[in-house]
């Protein structure tokens, strides 16, 4: 399948005090590839320049060094091609404070080049589309938190992209509207086609919606893969406990696939799983065939978030934590 | 370039025309901005002149001075605005983030500010006719038309410069805005003839636009200048001026996207 970005090699410093003497590198030889269609998370510790990454790949910021194609595109000769074809939208957005919610999506329809009747169309299909009916007259400083989200989602989708980036889109919202926003960027993506990628520190959200993750950490990618690889990779796993009466062996079950690690004590037999769902039924079946009667079963679920604080550990973080 | 691109680029200046008109339309401050400060500027000095009860020729000087002051700083300051509102909205990574060129920017924000100092200049001319006796009209029309076309060319200079600062150095620059004029208020003779200025300023005077064009118009009015072909100078020095800016705006664009300084400025 075609490739929406690669990037190789991508390093950047941020340079500060007044000669510009303190130098911090942020990112330290980034690689990625992400194909089209794709719907692609990155999880990471405040300050481990994901926001930092994502100007780069929407051609908001150059490199230090490094090679960016967006779209098959070269980023850093051609950004004003890519420009027209991608597009991003950021938790805590900000737009021209006092047009409204119409207005500012015409302004930046405009600046897209949409003219006329297709503009008016587009304006008024995106309003429909992310529920902003009623709040179209808003000025953007009077709009709630969520509210400006929207804005910011239905601005971003003003040309089609075909590649969109979405730096924590669903920050500061409440567990219900962060739902439907989910909802419609996955229908979005799904009417379009068009490849996602999206920073986040809600672990749900990047379970739900992402084809695959990759974990920054200072810089630097440390582990990539879907949700259940990154799972198995950090070997914590669900948990699937079993009450049960008759034999059954450990050694067997540990051969099963997906399954970590196995041990029983009395009558309660405790298997860690990659993916405790999926896996379930299979490990039934296979001590039911032992002979053994199943009295309960019951799954404890790990989530990303433990997959997180592992993979986050040892890292100094923006806020001097060390988790 | 194929009608339909054709109507894109023309969209895409006019997206700055649109943002600034609704701006203004909404704003009280802009009222006073186009209103209120030309007129208390104009009769101020105006009254001043009466005061010192100079001759119709010399208050005439005066009031040539203050009028284009005023036009330009409403026509700049629309340019500037191309980049300022983003500047305090935070908004400034969604305009560069969008397949704009510079010169969409500036010329839709331009535009603008032409009609809105045209309206300065109308409303001021009208006054000082009436309060002063000043006829604007008597160099002609083609004459008049030539020397707002400087003014507005060397408010696009002007305007152009505080974006490029504040693309260097951010909230910092904002203060360009209203200062540049007040520079050129000093240095190109606006309320006297440079030749009263203390070495160096009168050979930096030459250097700017401004000073031809005032100097231009004011030979209408009994004000011979020393200078031949004025009309050339200040056309010419503002041509080469904006080539300069047009490629040092991107230069500070390229920098910008090297530095962080559009997301710094988005937060
Ligand atoms: N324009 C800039 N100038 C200077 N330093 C910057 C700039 N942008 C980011 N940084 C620094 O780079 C580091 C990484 O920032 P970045 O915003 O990419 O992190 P992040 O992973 O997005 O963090 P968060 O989860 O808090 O959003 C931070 O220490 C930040 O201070
Ligand atoms: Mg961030």
């Amino acid at each position: 399948m075609a490739l929406a970005i690669r990037a190789e090699g991508i390093y950047k410093s941020f340079r500060s005090g007044w000669w510009g003497q303190r130098r911090k590198e942020v990112l330290k030889g980034v690689d990625l590839q992400v194909e089209q269609g794709e719907i692609f998370g990155i999880l990471g510790p405040n300050g481990a320049g994901k926001t930092t990454l994502l100007s780069i790949l929407s051609t908001l910021l150059f490199p230090d060094r490094g090679k960016v194609e967006i779209l098959g595109i070269d980023g850093l000769r051609d950004g004003h091609r890519i420009r027209e074809k991608v597009n991003i939208s950021s938790g805590n957005a900000n737009f021209l404070w006092s047009l409204s919610v119409r207005e500012n999506l015409h302004f930046y329809g405009m600046l897209y080049g949409l003219t006329g009747k297709a503009r008016e169309e587009k304006v008024k299909a995106l309003i429909e589309f992310f529920d902003l009916k009623g709040h179209e007259h808003v000025p953007f400083d009077r709009l709630s938190t969520g509210m400006k989200q929207r804005l910011s989602l239905a601005k971003s989708m003003l040309n089609d992209p075909q590649m969109l980036f979405l730096d924590e889109p669903t920050v500061g919202l409440d567990p219900e509207v962060s739902v439907r926003i989910r909802e419609k960027i996955r229908s979005a993506q799904r009417e379009n086609g068009m490849t996602i990628l999206l920073t986040t520190h809600n672990m749900r959200e990047a379970e739900s919606l992402c084809d695959r993750i990759a974990f920054l950490k200072e810089g630097e990618i440390v582990a990539l893969g879907s949700a259940g690889a990154l799972k198995r990779m950090v070997r914590i796993g669900d948990v699937v406990r079993i009450e049960f009466n008759g034999p059954i062996s450990c050694d067997q079950i540990i051969r099963a696939e997906g399954v970590i690690n196995c041990s029983i004590s009395g009558d309660l037999c405790e298997i860690i799983v990659d993916e405790g769902e999926s896996r379930l039924a299979s490990l039934i079946a296979i001590i039911s065939q032992g002979g053994a009667q199943i009295k309960r079963v019951s799954l404890g679920q790990t989530d990303l978030e433990d997959v997180f604080i592992e993979f986050a550990k040892g890292t100094d973080s923006d806020m001097g934590l060390r988790i | 370039m194929s009608s339909s691109n054709l109507q894109r680029a023309l969209i895409q200046i006019w997206a700055f025309v649109f943002k600034n008109w609704i701006i203004t339309k909404r704003n009280v401050f802009t009222l006073f901005e186009i209103l209120f400060w030309p007129v208390v500027g104009l009769f101020s000095v105006g009254l001043l002149t009466v005061f010192l009860q100079l001759d119709a020729d010399m208050s005439g000087f005066i009031l040539i001075g203050v009028i284009s002051m005023s036009v330009i700083q409403v026509c700049q300051i629309d340019v500037a605005y191309a980049l300022l509102y983003d500047l305090w909205s935070k908004s400034i990574k969604h305009t560069f983030i969008a397949p704009v060129h510079s010169f969409q920017l500036i010329l839709g924000s331009w535009l603008i500010g032409v009609f809105r100092s045209f309206l300065v200049f109308l409303l001021l001319s009208i006054f000082s006719v009436f309060a002063f006796g000043f006829d604007f009209l008597r160099p002609g029309i083609g004459p008049l038309v030539l020397f707002l076309l400087g003014l507005f060319l060397v408010s696009v200079l002007i305007g152009m410069s505080v974006c490029i600062l504040v693309l260097l150095f951010g909230y910092k620059a904002e203060v360009a805005a209203w200062s540049l004029v007040s520079l050129m208020v000093l240095i190109c003779g606006v309320y006297y003839p440079i030749s009263i200025l203390p070495f160096p300023l009168p050979e930096i005077a030459q250097a700017i636009p401004l000073t031809f064009f005032l100097e231009y118009f004011r030979s209408f009015y009994g004000f011979e200048s020393g200078y031949r072909n004025l009309l050339g100078w200040g056309f010419g020095l503002s041509g080469l001026y904006l080539l300069i800016e047009m490629v040092a705006f991107k230069a500070v664009l390229h920098h910008a996207r090297r530095t962080g300084v559009l997301i710094k400025l988005s937060e």
